[in-house]
């Protein structure tokens, strides 16, 4: 539907009802407090249209034919969307929401529901998913730094990480000491990291580091 | 165009068995009378009655039944020749048979109707126990279209608050609350034609009768509550002319309330007295507890749905026996009683008055 806008993308709303009024009274509310609404009659229409790329919250009502709201929630993680979900529900009781607010809902809403929770619902879904956002362009963004490494860098990155010594990264990879402090300083730079410890914990965010330093088995 | 069809290819199979049934009997006659007395062709009679036994009314039977023995007499009359003696005591036998099988399909056809009658009861019964998931789907139902009313509200304050108002923007949000406003009471009136259900089949029935069924069945529950429960039911009524299943169930309806009544009151006294009696021109059943009585005020409410003082009661009894009894051309009401505990009382249309009524 909308381009790709580089700049800090606006938060979008998706609602998903398949009561036709609720979801016009719902874009209306929304719109009304401006924020950017984007109404679907059901999760298939949803999954059907191209996603946006910008942070957002997803209103979805429980009851539908066909797929169920829950189901549906219960769906996403496999589908790759991690929205966060506020329920809304016209036959709400408590186990239900119990079970919604366990699989990581936002809020569980009975309709009729206040204006003003639904909009601290969306707010602090919306929270959320920039925070998460946030995290995860951290992470591509280091994940594209570590794959500027040379390969051989990886390597002496890995074993460094592992605890090994200088000497030792030397031994094991057939290499002169020279030339694994060299790329040692290299992956410092690249990584952007200030120190080991800083070292250690970026790569952990990478899932790098594998079990077996020196400390777990001889060389 | 089906039913007719239906309709007609009926009436010809009634009048196809009228003409069996004519001719059997005819054929039993002319054996019977040509045969000497000792051959005793009466006794087939029976087969005729049994015959028709299946769609005939219990008038008709008795008059068929009628009909056999005087026919029965008649050949004995007009046989000419054998033992008379023998003749007279095999005619005797052919009677006896004829009117012992009449009694025996009467009989069974009061049970057929019995049990039917309690089939129709329970069928229900389960049309009110399903209440619960109808109460669910309606509430989801209705909520829809408040919860949008509620939403476009909230949207219209907001867009009137702006600077300026967005005059047109709050207008679209009343136009859509209106249009919400219809479809909400659309539901609710399609709601009710749902439960409103079949109209009655009156038919005429004795009253006091279809009263003690209901009785006998709750006797169980009278008992295990230690109720003493009497009847003084009025000598001579005419017959009633309504639904007897919906009064039947209007009946079990009130007598459980009184039950329920008179077991949580915690009195010394537990009693419930029935009554039936001609009212200008209409049959009235009271049913008078010792109970916890009527709360204050109560008034038309009692009659009113979801309204209830029972702690597990969802408050539909009342409400379903006024929608019956009032379907019937009846009345219902409720009075309290000065010794404490109630009286609920309500009116079934006699014979008389409905064919006065109609006329």
């Amino acid at each position: 539907m909308t381009e790709r806008t580089k700049q800090p993308a606006e938060p979008v709303v998706y609602v998903i009802d398949d009561d036709s009024s609720v979801r016009a009274a719902l874009e209306d509310l929304l719109e009304s407090v401006g924020l950017r609404v984007r109404t679907f009659g059901s999760p298939g229409e949803f999954l059907g249209s191209p996603g946006d790329d910008a942070p957002g919250c997803m209103v979805l009502d429980v009851r539908m034919p066909g797929r169920s709201g829950m189901d549906f929630h219960r769906q996403l993680e496999g589908l790759g969307i991690r929205l966060p979900v506020v329920f809304i529900t016209g036959h709400g009781d408590i186990p239900m929401g119990v079970a919604a607010m366990k699989n990581g809902a936002v809020d569980f809403l009975a309709k009729p529901f206040r204006d003003q929770d639904l909009l601290d619902a969306i707010q602090c879904g919306i929270r959320k998913d920039v925070a998460r956002r946030a995290e995860e362009s951290a992470t591509a963004e280091l994940q594209a730094r570590w794959d500027s490494l040379s390969p051989g860098e990886q390597d002496v990155a890995r074993l460094v990480v592992d605890g090994w010594l200088n000497k030792q990264i030397a031994a094991r990879l057939n290499l002169s000491e020279i030339t694994v402090k060299v790329r040692r300083g290299h992956v410092m730079r690249k990584l952007q990291a200030r120190s080991l410890a800083d070292l250690v914990r970026l790569t952990g965010r990478l899932g790098i580091g594998a079990p077996g330093g020196p400390s777990a088995g001889s060389p | 165009m089906i039913s007719d069809h239906a309709q007609r290819s009926r009436r010809s199979g009634r009048f196809l068995r009228f003409a069996l049934l004519a001719m059997a009997m005819a054929v039993i006659f002319v054996v019977d009378t040509a045969m000497n007395y000792e051959v005793a062709a009466a006794v087939f009679y029976a087969v005729v009655i049994l015959m028709a036994a299946r769609g005939s009314s219990r008038h008709a039977l008795v008059a068929l039944t009628g009909l056999c023995v005087a026919v029965t007499f008649l050949s004995f009359s007009l046989t000419p020749q054998g033992n008379f003696r023998t003749g007279l005591i095999n005619m005797g036998i052919s009677i006896t048979v004829i009117l012992m099988t009449t009694w025996l399909v009467l009989k069974m056809q009061t049970a057929t109707a019995a049990a039917n009658d309690a089939q129709a009861r329970l069928m229900r019964i389960a049309r009110v126990t399903s209440l619960e998931g109808l109460t669910t789907s309606i509430a989801h139902e209705v909520n829809q279209p408040l919860a949008a009313i509620v939403a476009s509200g909230n949207a219209g304050q907001r867009w009137l608050a702006q600077d300026p108002p967005n005059i047109g923007k709050a207008s679209q949000a009343l136009e859509r609350i209106l249009g919400d406003a219809g479809r909400a009471s659309a539901i609710i009136a399609r709601v009710r034609g749902l439960t409103k259900g079949e109209p009655p089949h009156r038919s005429e029935f004795d009253v006091n009768q279809a009263l003690l069924e209901v009785v006998a069945s709750s006797q169980g529950e009278i008992d295990r509550r230690d109720i003493l429960l009497s009847t003084e039911l009025g000598a001579g009524l005419p017959l009633a002319m309504a639904d007897r299943v919906q009064t039947q169930q209007v009946i079990g309806n009130v007598l459980l309330n009184a039950i329920e009544s008179v077991a949580s009151s915690g009195k010394p006294v537990r009693r419930i007295r029935i009554t039936s009696e001609l009212d200008d021109g209409r049959i009235v059943l009271s049913m008078f507890d010792t109970g916890v009585g009527l709360p204050q005020a109560a008034g038309e409410q009692l009659f009113e749905a979801f309204w209830t003082t029972k702690e597990n009661g969802i408050g539909v009894g009342l409400s379903i026996s006024r929608t019956l009894v009032e379907a019937n051309g009846g009345q219902i009401w409720a009075e309290p009683l000065a010794e404490g505990g109630a009286v609920f009382r309500f009116s079934i249309p006699t014979a008389v008055q409905a064919e006065t009524r109609d006329d």
